[in-house]
C-alpha cells in the first residue's frame, strides 16, 4: 500500500502551513480599528480602568511579545482567554464546535446525495427537457444568495407550513437534526449545483469517452456502462472541488448560523470580530485553517482511493 | 463455398446534418465467412471505422443513422433488432478492440473485473467462476502470471500488454466474429508482431473470423484472407489477397500499393553520397552524452537513463536516421541536441561549439535548427495563417529585410509543394499532410543548418507519408539540408536516410550506412526489429515461428 504512505509523512507539511496562518491572523486582526479593552468596558470607562484591562490581557506589550504568548500558549494547548466571554478560548470554541461540524456534514451529504442524481439526470439526457431545466435551475441555485434563500425557505416550512422550526438549536438530537433541516438545506442548494454542474460536465465526457465505447461494443447495457464506468471515472475531479467549497463553507456558515440563530462557530465569529474579541478570532481562524487543512488532505486520500494512477 | 457468417449488402449510412443529409458510408457489401479473416484498408475518413461501428450498431454520433441496407449476422437481420438483442450481439457475438488500448480501458478499475464483467453479464456466472474465467482468457492472451495480474490496473502495464488486456475483454464472451480496429497502430513493431501472432493463435483455437481493419498493407498481406479497400465511404474493391495485390482494379488500391515503404531484400543500389570536404566541421558533434530523469517523489528517489552514453556525429549535408522502439531515449537524444532538456554528463557541439557554454550560444542555436512535429495540427496555432506564421518567423529571425518577407513565404510555401494560396488559409481547413507540410516550410523559414524531424510522418495516412518523405528527398537534395529523422518505422527510414542509428534503451546499439545496416544487421536488436516489419509481399511470412524478437518482449511494466 506503498501509495498510502504519504499519510504519515504529509502532516509534517501542515506545520509551516499552520504556521503562516497563526502569524497572518495574529497580524491581521490587530490591524482592525478598535481598542477590545473599550468594547469590554463601555465608553463611559476611565482611562485607568482601560489601562488596567489593556494589562491584565497583555495588550500593552509589543506585538512580537503578544505573539510570542501565542505562540506559547499554543504549545500548551491554550489560546488564552475569552475578553468577551471570560473563559477558555479552546474550551468556548469546544462548545460551538459540535452545530456547525453537524451542519458542515449534514449540507455536504445532503449536497452529495443531490448533486450525483441530478447531474445523471442531466449527463444522460443531455440536451433534452430534462437537462434544461437542471441547468436554468442550478444558475438560479448559483445566482440566490444563501441568507436570502435561507429566509425564504423559513418563510416557506416555518411560518406558512409551520412544520419546521424557525432558527435556534435544540437540545435533543432529533430537536437538533430538526434545526438543521432548513440551514443544511439552504447550503445545500447552492453547493449541490456547483457540484452538480462539475459532476454533469465531466458525466457527458465520460458518457463520450472511449471506456464507455469500449464498454458498450462488450454488450454492457447503458446503466452498468454509466454507473460502474462513467461515475466512478468523473468522480475524482468533483472531490476536489468539493474539498475547495468546504473550505469556502465554513467561511459561509457565519451567515447561515446568523440567519438560523445557531449557536455554532460561525456566529461566535461574528460576535467576536464585532467585540475585538482577538483571542477569540484568533482561535477561530486557526481552527478553521486546521479544518480546511484537513478536508483538502481527506479529499487527497479519497482520490487516492478513487483513482489507482494517483500518486502523491 | 461455404454460408456467410455476415453478410453486409448495401449498407448506407447518413449524417443529419444542419445543410441536409451526407452519406458517409455508401452502399456497402461484403461478407465474412466463419473463421475468415478480413483486412480492411483505407484513409482516414474513408469509413473504414465508421463499417465495423455500424455492424453493432454503435454510431458515434446521434446524428448518424443507418438509412438503408442490412446486416444479417447468421441469418438474423441487425439493422432493425431491438436494441435488447443487439445487447447481446455485442460482445457476445461481435467481440470489438480498438486502435488505443490506453484510452479504451477503464483507468480506475482492475483489468480482471473488466473482463469478468462480460462474463458476467452475457454468461451469468458468479464472481467465483467469473473470476477463474477472467483469469484463465488472461493466461490466454499472455499474461505470464495472470492470478495476480487480475488485480492490477491498466496504467501498470505497457502498451503492448494492455492491448492484450483489450483483446481478452473482448473474448470475455466468446464472441464468433472479433473487429478489430488498427489494434497495433499505436505499438511498436516488435509488440505489433507479438499482437498479430496472438490475435492469430486465438483465431485458430477458436475458429474467429476477424474482421481486421488497418492502413498498413504490410500486416494485411501477413495475416488476412481478403482484403476490402474502403475509398471516399465506398468499398472500391474485395478480394482475395495475392490476387488484389497483384493486380488492383481501382486506381486508389494502386496508389496504396505504391506508396508503402517496403523493406527491399536485394542490395539497392547505395545512395550517391555526397562528397565532404576533408576536415569539415560536423554539424552536431555528440560525446559520451547521458540524459538522466529523476523518478520517484520527495521520499524514495531514483533515476531513469533516458539517454545512457551516446556518441554521434552528424556532418554537414547528411541525412541520419534514428531508429528504435518508444522508450529507447531517440526523442530524448533530439531534444537533448535543440539544448531543450538538461543534459546530465556528456557534451553536444553544435557547429563546433558546445551548447552548454552560455545563453547566446543557445540563441544561436534556436535561429540555426528547427524542429518538425509528430502531430502537424497541432505543432501549427490554430488562429494564425500559415502566411502569418511563416511571417513572424522571419521577422523574429531577422535574416531578411522585412519588405522580402511577403516573397520569401510565398517561395517557402512553394518549395513545399503547398502553392501561394495558402497563405491565407488557417490549420483548421487544411488536410494532415498539408499541416505538415505548412510545418516543414515554418522550419525551413529559420534558413537552419540542421532540420530535426521527430517521428513526423507518424500521425499521416500511408499514401500521404510517401509524399512527404518524397518532400524530404527533394528538399535534402536541392538545398543540402542536414536532417535528423527520426522515426519508428525502418523502411521510411531505408529509403529516406543515408545512414542509420538503432537505438535501444537509451544506448546506441548499431549505426551504420542504411544499405547495410537493414540487408546485413550485426547487433540481434536490429535484426529482431527488421524482422518484425510486416512485408506486403503475403509469401514472405512475419508469423513464422520467430525466436528472434522473444529477448525483446514486451513485460510488465515496473
Amino acid at each position: 500500500m506503498h501509495r498510502y504512505k504519504f499519510v504519515l509523512y504529509r502532516p509534517l507539511q501542515f506545520l509551516p502551513v499552520l504556521f503562516g496562518i497563526s502569524v497572518i491572523t495574529f497580524i491581521l486582526v490587530r490591524l482592525i480599528p478598535g481598542d477590545p479593552a473599550r468594547v469590554l468596558l463601555g465608553t463611559r470607562a476611565t482611562p485607568e480602568a482601560i489601562a488596567r484591562v489593556r494589562a491584565q490581557y497583555g495588550l500593552d506589550e509589543p506585538m512580537l511579545a503578544q505573539y510570542f504568548y501565542f505562540l506559547r500558549n499554543l504549545a500548551d494547548g491554550e489560546m488564552g482567554r475569552s475578553i468577551l466571554y471570560k473563559i477558555d478560548v479552546l474550551k468556548l470554541i469546544a462548545t460551538r464546535i459540535e452545530p456547525t461540524l453537524t451542519l458542515v456534514l449534514c449540507s455536504v451529504v445532503l449536497s452529495v446525495l443531490i448533486a450525483v442524481p441530478v447531474a445523471a439526470i442531466a449527463a444522460r439526457n443531455q440536451g433534452r427537457l430534462a437537462d434544461q431545466v437542471i441547468r436554468i435551475v442550478s444558475t438560479f441555485g448559483i445566482g440566490f444568495p444563501p441568507f436570502w434563500l435561507g429566509l425564504m425557505l423559513i418563510i416557506l416550512f416555518s411560518v406558512e407550513l409551520a412544520i419546521l422550526p424557525v432558527s435556534g438549536y435544540g437540545n435533543t438530537l432529533s430537536e437538533k437534526l430538526a434545526h438543521l433541516v432548513l440551514p443544511s438545506l439552504t447550503v445545500s442548494l447552492s453547493l449541490s449545483t456547483v457540484l452538480a454542474r462539475s459532476l454533469r460536465a465531466a458525466m457527458v465526457e465520460g458518457l463520450k469517452s472511449d471506456v464507455a465505447t469500449a464498454a458498450r461494443a462488450r454488450g454492457m447495457p447503458e446503466s452498468i456502462v454509466f454507473w460502474r464506468h462513467v461515475l466512478p471515472n468523473s468522480l475524482v475531479p468533483t472531490v476536489n472541488l468539493l474539498a475547495v467549497n468546504i473550505g469556502w463553507l465554513l467561511g459561509g456558515t457565519v451567515v447561515v448560523e446568523t440567519v438560523f440563530a445557531l449557536p455554532g462557530m460561525g456566529q461566535l465569529l461574528v460576535r467576536a470580530i464585532f467585540s475585538r474579541d482577538y483571542m477569540v478570532v484568533q482561535g477561530l481562524a486557526m481552527v478553521f485553517a486546521c479544518a480546511t487543512v484537513l478536508i483538502n488532505f481527506l479529499a487527497d486520500i479519497v482520490t487516492v482511493a478513487l483513482d489507482p494512477r494517483v500518486k502523491l | 463455398m461455404i454460408a456467410a457468417l455476415l453478410k453486409v449488402t448495401d449498407l448506407t449510412v447518413v449524417h443529419d446534418g444542419d445543410g441536409g443529409e451526407r452519406t458517409l458510408l455508401d452502399a456497402v457489401s461484403l461478407d465474412l465467412a466463419p473463421g475468415e479473416v478480413l483486412g480492411l484498408v483505407g484513409e482516414s475518413g474513408s469509413g473504414k471505422s465508421l463499417l465495423c461501428r455500424s455492424l453493432v450498431r454503435l454510431l458515434p454520433s446521434s446524428r448518424l443513422r443507418i438509412s438503408g441496407g442490412s446486416i444479417t449476422l447468421s441469418g438474423r437481420e441487425l439493422t432493425t433488432a431491438p436494441e435488447a438483442e443487439m445487447l447481446a450481439v455485442r460482445g457476445g457475438e461481435i467481440g470489438m478492440i480498438f486502435q488505443n488500448p490506453s484510452s479504451h480501458l477503464d483507468p480506475v478499475m482492475r483489468i480482471g473485473d473488466q473482463i469478468t464483467e462480460g462474463i458476467r453479464f452475457h454468461q451469468r456466472l458468479d464472481a467465483k467462476a467469473a473470476r477463474a474465467a477472467a483469469v484463465d482468457i488472461l493466461a490466454q492472451v499472455g499474461f505470464p502470471d495472470p492470478a495476480r495480474q487480475y488485480d492490477s490496473y491498466p496504467h501498470e502495464f505497457s502498451g503492448g500488454m494492455r492491448q492484450r488486456a483489450m483483446i481478452g475483454a473482448a473474448l470475455s464472451s466468446n464472441p464468433r466474429i472479433l473487429i478489430a480496429d488498427e489494434p497495433t497502430t499505436a505499438l511498436d513493431v516488435t509488440i505489433q508482431a507479438q499482437i498479430l501472432r496472438l490475435l492469430m493463435d486465438i483465431r485458430a483455437r477458436r475458429g474467429l473470423s476477424v474482421i481486421l481493419v488497418t492502413h498498413d498493407l504490410g500486416i494485411v498481406a501477413q495475416v488476412c484472407d481478403r482484403i476490402a479497400v474502403m475509398w471516399q465511404g465506398r468499398l472500391v474493391e474485395i478480394g482475395e489477397k495475392r490476387g488484389l495485390l497483384a493486380a488492383p482494379a481501382h486506381a486508389y488500391t494502386r496508389s496504396l500499393i505504391a506508396s508503402h515503404p517496403s523493406l527491399p531484400e536485394e542490395d539497392m543500389p547505395a545512395k550517391a553520397e555526397k562528397l565532404r570536404a576533408p576536415g569539415a566541421v560536423p554539424v552536431v558533434d555528440i560525446e559520451k552524452l547521458h540524459v538522466r530523469f529523476a523518478t520517484g517523489g520527495l521520499f524514495r528517489r531514483g533515476a531513469v537513463d533516458a539517454v545512457n552514453g551516446v556518441t554521434l556525429r552528424v556532418m554537414p549535408g547528411e541525412t541520419v536516421g534514428i531508429v528504435g522502439e518508444s522508450g529507447s531515449g531517440k526523442s530524448t537524444l533530439a531534444r537533448a541536441v535543440l539544448g531543450l532538456t538538461p543534459v546530465s554528463s556528456g557534451t553536444i557541439r553544435f557547429d563546433g561549439t558546445d551548447i552548454a557554454s552560455g545563453r547566446a550560444v543557445l540563441g544561436m542555436l534556436r535561429r540555426q535548427t528547427a524542429m518538425v512535429f509528430q502531430d502537424p495540427y497541432n505543432a501549427l496555432n490554430p488562429h494564425l495563417t500559415v502566411g502569418k506564421m511563416l511571417a513572424e518567423v522571419l521577422r523574429v529571425q531577422g535574416k531578411i529585410e522585412t519588405a522580402q518577407i511577403p516573397a520569401r513565404c510565398g517561395e517557402l510555401l512553394d518549395l513545399v509543394g503547398l502553392g501561394r494560396a495558402f497563405l491565407d488559409r488557417k490549420p483548421r481547413s487544411m488536410s494532415g499532410g498539408q499541416c505538415q507540410r505548412a510545418g516543414i516550410a515554418r522550419a525551413l523559414a529559420v534558413d537552419p543548418k540542421l532540420i530535426i524531424a521527430d517521428e513526423c510522418v507518424a500521425a499521416l495516412d500511408v499514401t500521404i507519408q510517401a509524399q512527404i518523405v518524397e518532400l524530404f528527398r527533394e528538399l535534402v537534395e536541392r538545398m543540402s539540408l542536414t536532417l535528423i529523422f527520426i522515426a519508428h518505422d525502418l523502411a521510411i527510414v531505408r529509403n529516406l536516410c543515408q545512414r542509420v542509428v538503432v537505438m535501444h534503451r537509451g544506448v546506441i546499439v548499431e549505426e551504420g550506412r542504411s544499405e547495410e545496416v537493414f540487408s546485413r544487421p550485426k547487433h540481434a536488436y536490429t535484426a529482431a526489429l527488421i524482422a518484425a516489419v510486416p512485408h506486403i509481399d503475403p509469401d514472405k511470412p512475419l508469423l513464422a515461428p520467430s525466436k528472434m524478437a522473444t529477448p525483446y518482449a514486451d513485460g510488465v511494466a515496473n
